[in-house]
């Protein structure tokens, strides 16, 4: 299933991800900014120090949700036009293995890469808390941790594509960015605007629909879900949501925006490359 | 492994790269590619080994169209070394022929004496991003020959190399057609280059096939004349009637040289006739077409 080739491509991205300054300087910034909210996240309150483990997971939510998509955005946006700038892309066309070999290997190398970025990010200031709050607050944070991972991989997913779309590195960037921009800010500000416009009107189910077709949404839903009582600080106080609304079918709304995008990635690569 | 091409088109929105191309490449040939920028070289070569697909027509390897997974395995007998390749500046040449030999299926052992004949192990250890064009040419014909191919597509090969370069190139690929008569196929626009190279010629133009065959068969084809010039002590009217009598054309004296241009099926009736009157001149110089000749007698 998993080829000798799709191991050396994905070898190859991970390899060049990681040593890609952008990605440390990115990863270093996140890990900084991950114990400084940590230790003092209370500080509005005049309390410094580790609190406990939901209200930390809390306040890093809201830095997840900036942070791990710039960083997947960094590194799927340039990956197909890196290549093909280099002229590499029509080696790998011309060698004995299938667009989706070719495909899936990248893919898995930066998937690996934004796992370990994202897991070192996270574990500095894990490990502190796990000291601090003991063994049982090491599931919570875990599954934190792994929404986070799935939350980065939607946007690698989602960069994959336009970089499978658009040939030049610089439309590639500026797409990113919009698409960043779109998800993590406008998108809310919009159904804010909606309930501000049908004042209120709209009905839970809707809204609660609304909030599952944007990743950003899922994965603080997906946090709100483990920590309920600290909702309030992720901005979803005044929200009940429905029953059917539980974390398996998120992370199968997740694991959707996964492959819809990668599976668009592979029609348009092929319609764009081998029948151009 | 015979490849034939039939009736191949491709079309880029209202352009036509390819245009109703038909040819086969028969097994251990040589064949060159010729034509200038934009003829459409590139993009038959891509279509000959699966890069891309054609618009229309059929690519047949001994016979039969091929399916998805026939690609695949063609593919593991064809070295391709495109035109433009700059590799990873980060790795090292050792490391970048590791990586495309395990996507290739190949492995560096199998063509290892011949590697230390393209690149020195010295330069195999320092990154790409040190590599002169030369060095980037040589790793790319290393990384063609990877699998140890059947086939062997090369894309203006020797564009930006230096003379000395270039005949390097072309004595390497001597050596690796000694040890396996492999095909080989070859595009470039410098004609002079390659016309002694080829066992045939493919000429194109505006993504059209205009000629195709070796270089006696082009020449005999397209009958271009034969240019012939006779060093005179001082103008000779009997010669210049012997020329014009045996059926020499556009026949002009110019600073002591008697020039014409004789057509291919004249050019032994004009020889022999020049020679019988060779205490008339100094000297006699023939000059045969070259393919450059060739190629633009086509175009």
């Amino acid at each position: 299933m998993f080829t000798d080739a799709m191991r050396a491509i994905a070898h190859k991205e991970l390899s060049d991800k990681l040593k890609s300054k952008w990605v440390i300087v990115i990863g270093a910034g996140f890990t900084l900014f991950t114990v400084i909210i940590s230790y003092f996240g209370a500080a509005p309150a005049g309390i410094a120090g580790f609190r406990p483990l939901d209200a930390t997971i809390a306040s890093l939510t809201s830095l997840v949700t900036y942070f791990i998509p710039i960083l997947a955005l960094t590194l799927g946006g340039g990956v197909i036009a890196d290549e093909k700038e280099k002229g590499t892309l029509e080696l790998f066309l011309a060698s004995p293995i299938s667009v989706g070999e070719f495909l899936l290997g990248k893919f898995s190398g930066l998937v690996i890469a934004l796992a370990l970025s994202t897991a070192a990010g996270l574990g500095v200031a894990g490990v502190v808390l796990l000291f601090k709050a003991g063994l049982p607050a090491a599931r919570s944070y875990l599954i934190f941790i792994a929404n986070s991972i799935i939350l980065g991989v939607i946007f690698l997913s989602l960069s994959f594509l336009t970089s499978v779309l658009l040939y030049e590195r610089t439309r590639v960037i500026a797409s990113t960015i919009l698409l960043w921009l779109v998800f993590t800010i406008l998108y809310d500000l919009g159904l804010v605007g909606l309930l501000i416009v049908t004042k209120g009107g709209i009905g839970t189910g809707v809204f609660s629909l609304l909030l599952m077709i944007n990743p950003v949404d899922i994965y603080r839903i997906l946090n709100f879900l483990s920590i309920g009582e600290f909702k309030v600080l992720i901005g979803l106080a005044s929200v009940e949501f429905p029953a059917y609304m539980r974390t398996p079918l998120l992370w199968v709304i997740g694991l959707l925006w996964i492959v819809v995008p990668f599976a668009a990635s592979y029609h348009f690569f092929k319609r764009r490359y081998l029948h151009a | 492994m015979v490849l034939e091409l039939k009736d191949i088109s491709k079309l880029y929105g209202e352009i036509k790269a390819v245009d109703s191309v038909s040819m086969e490449i028969e097994e251990g040939e040589i064949l060159g590619l010729v034509g200038p920028n934009g003829s459409g070289k590139s993009t038959l070569l891509r279509i000959m080994i699966g890069i891309i697909r054609p618009t229309s027509g059929r690519v047949l390897v001994n016979g039969e169209e091929l399916s998805e997974g026939g690609w695949k395995d063609f593919k593991r007998s064809v070295g391709y070394m495109p035109e433009r390749v700059s590799f990873y500046d980060n790795l090292t040449g050792m490391e970048t022929l590791q990586l495309f030999a395990r996507v290739k299926g190949g492995g560096l052992d199998r063509i290892y004496g011949l590697l230390q004949r393209i690149i020195s192990e010295e330069v195999l250890r320092r990154k790409v991003g040190g590599y002169s064009k030369g060095m980037r040419q040589r790793l790319n014909l290393a990384q063609a020959l990877l699998n140890d191919p059947d086939i062997l597509v090369l894309d203006e090969p020797t564009s930006g190399l230096d003379p000395v370069g270039t005949r390097e190139f072309y004595e390497i690929l001597e050596e690796v057609r000694e040890r396996k008569r492999l095909t080989v196929v070859l595009s470039s626009h410098i004609l002079g280059e390659i016309e002694d190279k080829m066992d045939r010629v493919a000429v194109m133009k505006n993504g059209a096939l205009k000629a195709i065959g070796s270089m006696e068969t082009l020449y005999r084809g397209l009958k271009i004349p034969l240019r012939i010039s006779i060093t005179l002590r001082e103008r000779d009217e009997v010669l210049e009637g012997l020329l014009q009598r045996e059926g020499a054309i556009d026949i002009n004296y110019k600073n002591g040289y008697l020039l014409a241009s004789v057509p291919w099926e004249k050019k032994l009736n004009v020889i022999s006739a020049v020679m019988e009157e060779k205490e008339r001149f100094d000297d006699l110089s023939i000059r045969e077409p070259s393919l450059e000749e060739v190629f633009f007698g086509v175009h």
